[in-house]
């Protein structure tokens, strides 16, 4: 039997390739043992391959994997003993729901009374009890996926892989479900490694991020230090929403700086410890469009820019407002809608303000190989 | 993955279907010429088997069951149908055996050379099996297996292999391989696997493959001419040696019986697919 604890991962340098065709590079990640880790990228960033390459199905070009401290690079898959939900579900079509979660069990020789009730068990937690007699194809999507959830739970690993569980399911089952997922991870104090490529799961559930991209680690860490600090355009902008002003650098101050981007002054707040930009080069900032604020007469702010309101929408919540400005394009604001400042309308003119610790300094992303 | 109905059923339903391509003509004569020209013998070899003459005939005065009757008070018609029966499950087991593993193995590998393994095993169809026979008898004779239980077994189930082969081969091409991920993923080893995950669903094309090799081996004629003398004595054997020792008309009434039989076996292989799709 496990331990009461999750199993503790590394993943050191990991690469995969196809032919010349590069699916994963070069990926160094620490999972601590009960973290909750979510995988996050676009179609096709290599989010599965990593995943297949954890479980043993798919074998690294380079790199090893460690668990526990011990090399399981070359262990295989039926050896590793973690639980896992495949993407698009892999249901056995010719057993039963209660068959299929029971399976696990079966394999590892377990006596009929106990599978019964630890299938049992399984299909409560998923909400599919009264299914546990129907095939697979007489199921939903969402409900197939649920089955595919209790099939990787009902035996307890100590390390859950899921690619894409709950990506079948309507929004509030999936938020059911979600919040079931997290509060079955306090409860198991379990190791949950999840792939995903909807930022809001990502941050709602994890206790880190790893944003994958091109088959590149890009960035890591909590959904809060990934939405404040995004390190580059691409993590700003596939995390949330974001502007991205770009600037000259002009001055440069113990914890500030400025960019000047035509004739509009960017104000900048610098950590201490940060790299900072040097005089004269290129910068670009990244900012999220809630906190850009109107200002009202008279009201000034670190940075403030002019525009006029080129399209609005409403979304109950707030306005979304795209203002065109001369300096920096076009400016994503979202304005709360509940005692909104003005009534928007098309050709209105505004003017823009934030502070100066509202936006980020980015990187642009490098994608040449 | 749905596998298609039957070509009759489908041509039923195309033709049901208001506004469908009817067939032409000229179609519609040679689909007829194809079915009487398969059918005839058979038109032949019924009323000769009723026949209630001594001789290979048509009947004369009226029809009779007697040599449906002698058939079963014959120890040596009795004596070879059960030969064959024994034979045709003895090599029928080990073509599955060996077919089925075959393919499993190749689909597994998935490599080019798994590629070349399935080729060599469809060799025993591409072979005349004339050349197959003479072949057998050279090394039978070497081995000691001319004319014994053994030597019949083992060359039907060889030559049964390729039937196996191509329906399994055709049932695992149908197969999600991450079903076995899944499997393996949970724990399950190897043989667990097989068991509870690939042969529950590759079972039909096993129980067709089946039935092929039962069919083959139930009237292989040209390599038990060979390879048998006195010791062996299947069914088709025995009739071959009645049409060219005496025209006695049980051989009528024996092929009436083999053609019913067959039929079943072919009737079987098309429930079960038909169990099959609608599972
Ligand atoms: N067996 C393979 N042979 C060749 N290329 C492959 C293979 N498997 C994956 N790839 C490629 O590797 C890249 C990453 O694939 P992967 O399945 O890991 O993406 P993903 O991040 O899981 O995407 P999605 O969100 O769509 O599931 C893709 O460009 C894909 O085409
Ligand atoms: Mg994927």
């Amino acid at each position: 039997m496990s331990s009461t604890a999750g199993h503790a991962l590394a993943l050191r340098g990991l690469t995969r390739r196809y032919g010349s065709f590069v699916a994963v590079r070069d990926v160094s990640l620490n999972v601590e043992s009960g973290e909750f880790v979510t995988l996050l990228g676009p179609s096709g960033s290599g989010k599965t391959t990593m995943l297949m390459m954890v479980a043993g199905f798919t074998e690294p070009s380079e790199g090893t994997i460690l668990l526990d401290g011990r090399d399981i690079t070359a262990l295989p898959p039926e050896r590793r003993d973690f639980g896992m939900v495949f993407q698009g579900y892999a249901l056995f079509p010719h057993m039963t729901v209660a068959e299929n979660v029971a399976f696990p069990l079966r394999v590892r020789g377990l006596g009929r009374a106990a599978r019964e009730e630890k299938v049992r068990a399984a299909l409560d937690l998923v909400q599919l009890d009264r299914f546990a007699d129907r095939k697979p194809a007489q199921l939903s999507g969402g409900q197939q996926q649920r089955v595919a959830l209790a099939r990787a739970l009902v035996f307890d690993p100590a390390l859950l892989l899921l690619d894409e569980p709950l990506s079948a399911l309507d929004k509030k089952l999936r938020g059911e479900l979600q919040e079931e997922l997290k509060a079955l991870h306090r409860r198991v104090g379990r190791t949950f490694i999840n792939v995903t490529h909807d930022q809001e799961e990502a941050l709602r559930l994890s206790d880190r991020v790893a944003i994958l991209d091109h088959g590149r680690l890009v960035q890591q860490g909590s959904p809060l230090e990934l939405y404040e600090r995004p390190a580059t355009r691409f993590v700003a902008d596939f995390l949330g929403r974001s502007n991205f002003l770009a600037g000259v650098v002009r001055e440069v101050r113990p914890g500030a700086m400025a960019l000047v981007a035509g004739g509009t002054r960017l104000v900048q707040a610098v950590a201490y410890g940060a790299p900072k930009l040097a005089l004269g080069t290129p910068g670009l900032l990244a900012l999220r469009p809630e906190k850009i604020s109107l200002l009202a007469e008279g009201e000034a702010a670190d940075t403030e820019v002019a525009g006029e309101i080129a399209a609005w929408s409403y979304h109950g919540t707030g306005f979304a407002l795209s203002v065109q400005t001369v300096d920096l394009g076009l400016l994503q604001v979202a304005l709360p809608a509940w005692r909104a400042p003005i009534a928007p309308a098309e050709g209105m003119a505004v003017r823009l303000g934030w502070p100066a610790d509202a936006s980020v300094p980015v990187a642009e992303d490098s994608h040449a190989a | 993955m749905v596998r298609r109905p039957g070509s009759a059923g489908s041509a039923r339903r195309a033709g049901a279907m208001s506004g469908g391509y009817g067939a032409g003509r000229f179609a519609r004569g040679i689909a007829w010429a194809t079915v009487l020209y398969l059918v005839l013998p058979i038109t032949i070899v019924l009323p000769v088997s009723l026949t209630d003459q001594r001789f290979l005939s048509l009947p004369h005065e009226a029809l009779s069951l007697r040599h449906y009757a002698n058939i079963f008070a014959s120890p040596a018609w009795l004596g070879a149908i059960s030969q064959s029966f024994m034979l045709a499950v003895a090599s029928t087991a080990l073509a599955v055996a060996a077919g089925t593993l075959c393919a499993i193995g190749c689909w597994r590998l998935g490599r080019r050379s798994s590629e070349m393994v399935r080729v060599l095993m469809l060799l025993p169809l591409i072979i005349p099996s004339i050349v197959y026979a003479v072949g057998l008898y050279r090394w039978f004779g070497k081995l000691d297996l001319l004319d014994r239980f053994l030597g019949v077994v083992l060359a039907h189930a060889v030559t049964g292999i390729p039937y196996v082969v191509i329906t399994v081969s055709a049932a695992l091409a149908a197969f999600d391989p991450r079903l076995e991920q899944a499997a393996r993923g949970m724990g399950a080893s190897l043989p667990q696997t097989l068991r509870w995950v690939i042969l529950p669903r590759i079972a039909p094309g096993i129980a067709s493959g089946a039935i092929f090799a039962f069919i083959h081996s139930w009237d292989e004629l040209v390599m038990v001419l060979f390879i048998t003398s006195r010791q062996v004595f299947t069914l088709p054997r025995k009739m071959w040696d009645g049409i060219n020792e005496n025209l006695d008309p049980t051989m009528a009434a024996v092929a009436m019986l083999l053609v019913v039989f067959t039929i079943g076996l072919l009737w079987l292989d098309g429930a079960l697919r038909r169990r099959r799709r609608d599972a």
